[in-house]
């Protein structure tokens, strides 16, 4: 029983940096933006975010300042792909190294190291306890004292939820994703909403990074989003971009990579169990694509 | 072609430009610094023949994403194709003990077999299943990267060392070095060869290309698309497993270490992007990367900025050059409609007939 709880717990802990990336994706995916900058504005984002934090000594300025990572990793994005009319998939794959390349001349510009740094200085985002839930036994252990953000993010995908399927704006968001001329043609500028779409991801991905490095863990480590924001790209297309489906989704996710590492320790070797939200990721898509192609009727469609 | 150089050289300047202000920024000497990234990766014997040995799996890995991108084929699995290839050829290596002559064309073999695999169970799930290969590859890196690392702290594991690395292959299976050059070097131009003679010359080479440019058409113009998907994801997986095969072969280590990936395989992924796909490019900006990365050990040695820099340069320089690539495509097709619209507004008023060209 206490491995279940333990399981479940660390579940929604390594759920919420993929739900975070994935929410700020579905606006970039509603829009009609192919988005693979995720992975790098999360790495940005954990880093200014430690940055931040040990700097200023606040956990708030931490998060704060990985929201502006995230925000200045999407600016960059969104002058090339909107402005400047850049490929998609070339610009994120550029914007992912150039964010790898970046945290790791900066790790070591800013605090003398390779690999990795770990301080005291480092302020870690606080845990809720939530009282009356707290005390009930098996279900206070899962629910209560986790960083303050597992809990926004929940909240933020009933928010998102509204935001892109409730609201005129997110009504414009989906019509920019369906056909942008069209919006053109009725005086409202696509390339402000994919703009905008493109700043959304970015706030919400650095959000996802600050998390990473204050909350799920105190420190930076050169890669350290280790393909999150990938998974939350696959998790977004396995989805369809419905805030509700990344929520179930991404908990999933949280446990096969609980599953992992409850596996550690065991006769498997730890190599294995790293593997597992990989290969989970794998088999979904397997899924996926069987239940779109019945869906489809069985009909060939052109491959390439 | 030559419409392509002057963005890419604009483009170059400009990051480079980009990158020096950097360096000032930050109080480093950035004329200095340059000088010294020059001067460490070209102008002296070993320094060029270092350049050389960096750029070989560079030019593998590079040729690897050309042609998978150059064919409609997103294979971001380079990574993994790279550590499978190198896996590959170790144990090889460490289990057949044959002379040279026999060692070094199996081993080539075997990397090129051995990255081709793993990027055929995506080629396979995408013809199967139609599964994104872009995902199933980006998957099947971090498979790779967590089996290799089991293979290299279990099973192959070197038991008089102290970190996870296999002992080393048999010396049959070394590339020799000739007075400091590498000859792994020439195994990544004959490949390069190959390689530019299929793609530019073959009739799958065009296949590949006119699938690159536009799937639909090429299959209403006859192409066998789904044989020509098939053998580009083999091949682009061949070469990123030989480019991972050649870090065993060549070299002084003939070990599989952790990490031994690097970063060449995103490196390769970029060179593919800044060439546009093009492979004559392609060799040329491999070439041009591990001048950077090479030259970034000597900067650091001598105005101590911090070789990680490189990183930096690489991506800027993508930037900037697919930017001034893409907005001189759009400043030229402007500057036609523009003069288009003139004739076109002078047409009108020669006959007079009072029609407005609209300025769109």
């Amino acid at each position: 029983m206490h491995l279940m709880v333990e399981m479940i717990r660390s579940s929604i802990l390594s759920a919420t940096p993929v739900l975070l990336a994935g929410l700020g994706g579905a606006y970039t995916f509603h829009a009609n933006v192919f988005n693979i900058a995720m992975e790098g504005m999360m790495l940005i984002g954990a880093f200014t975010a430690v940055a931040g934090s040990y700097f200023s000594g606040s956990w708030i300025m931490g998060v704060l300042s990985g929201i502006a990572g995230g925000l200045v990793a999407a600016l960059i994005f969104a002058i090339f792909v909107v402005s400047l009319k850049t490929d998609e998939f070339v610009t994120g794959t550029a914007l992912n190294m150039l964010a790898l390349g970046g945290t790791t001349y900066s790790l070591r510009q800013l605090f003398h190291v390779k690999g990795a740094f770990m301080s005291h200085a480092i302020q870690s985002m606080p845990r809720w306890n939530i009282p009356l839930i707290s005390r009930i036994p098996h279900l206070g252990p899962i629910l209560s004292g986790h960083p303050f953000i597992v809990y926004a993010s929940i909240l933020l995908a009933f928010v998102v939820e509204w935001h892109i399927f409730g609201t005129r704006y997110g009504l414009r968001l989906r019509a920019v994703g369906e056909d942008a001329r069209a919006v053109d043609s009725v005086g409202v500028s696509s390339d402000r909403i994919k703009a905008q779409a493109i700043i959304a991801s970015g706030v919400l991905c650095g959000l996802a990074g600050a998390y990473l490095s204050l909350g799920y863990v105190t420190l930076f480590s050169e890669n350290m989003s280790n393909g999150r924001g990938w998974i939350a790209l696959a998790v977004i297309i396995l989805t369809r971009g419905r805030p509700m489906g990344l929520l179930l989704m991404s908990l999933v996710f949280g446990l096969f990579d609980g599953l992992g590492l409850s596996l550690q320790g065991t006769i498997i070797p730890p190599q294995f169990t790293q593997m597992v939200p990989y290969i989970a990721t794998i088999v979904a898509l397997y899924f996926y694509s069987r239940e779109k192609r019945s869906a489809r009727g069985g009909k060939e469609t052109p491959t390439t | 072609m030559k419409k392509q150089v002057l963005p890419a050289l604009i483009g170059i300047v400009v990051a480079l430009l980009a990158g020096l202000l950097i360096l000032w920024a930050q109080g480093y000497p950035p004329l200095e610094s340059y000088a010294a990234l020059f001067s460490y990766s070209l102008f002296s014997k070993f320094a060029f023949f270092s350049t050389l040995d960096k750029a070989t799996p560079l030019i593998l890995t590079g040729l690897s994403a050309a042609v998978g991108f150059g064919s409609n084929c997103v294979n971001l699995g380079q990574p993994g194709q790279f550590l499978i290839g190198a896996m590959a050829v170790t144990a090889f290596g460490i289990a057949v003990d044959l002379p040279a002559g026999l060692m070094i064309p199996l081993s080539i073999l075997v990397a090129l077999v051995a990255g081709a695999c793993w990027s055929g169970i995506a080629a396979g799930l995408r013809r199967r299943f139609k599964m994104d290969e872009f995902i199933t590859t980006l998957m099947l890196n971090f498979i790779a990267d967590y089996f290799t690392l089991y293979l290299i702290s279990g099973p192959m594991l070197d038991k008089r060392m102290y970190s996870p690395l296999t002992p080393m292959t048999n010396p049959g299976a070394w590339l020799p070095i000739w007075n400091g050059f590498g000859s792994a070097f020439l195994v990544a131009v004959a490949a390069f060869a190959v390689v530019s003679v299929l793609w530019n010359r073959s009739k799958i080479g065009y296949e590949w290309r006119a699938m690159g440019q536009n799937p639909i058409f090429s299959r209403t113009g006859g192409c066998r698309n789904d044989a020509a998907y098939v053998w580009a994801m083999l091949l682009s997986g061949a070469l990123a497993g030989l480019a991972g095969g050649l870090m065993i072969m060549g070299g002084m280590q003939h070990r599989f270490v952790k990490g031994i990936g690097a970063n060449y395989a995103w490196d390769g992924v970029m060179i593919a992007i800044v060439a546009n796909n093009n492979m004559i490019a392609t060799g040329l900006y491999a070439l041009f990367f591990s001048v950077i990365q090479t030259g970034s050990m000597g900067m650091e040695l001598e105005t101590s900025v911090p070789s990680e820099f490189s990183l930096v340069l690489q991506a800027i320089v993508v930037l900037f050059v697919v930017a001034s690539r893409e907005s001189t495509r759009v400043l030229i097709n402007n500057i036609t409609a523009e003069l288009r619209m003139r004739r076109a507004r002078g047409r009108d008023k020669g006959m007079g007939d009072g029609r407005h060209a609209s300025n769109g």
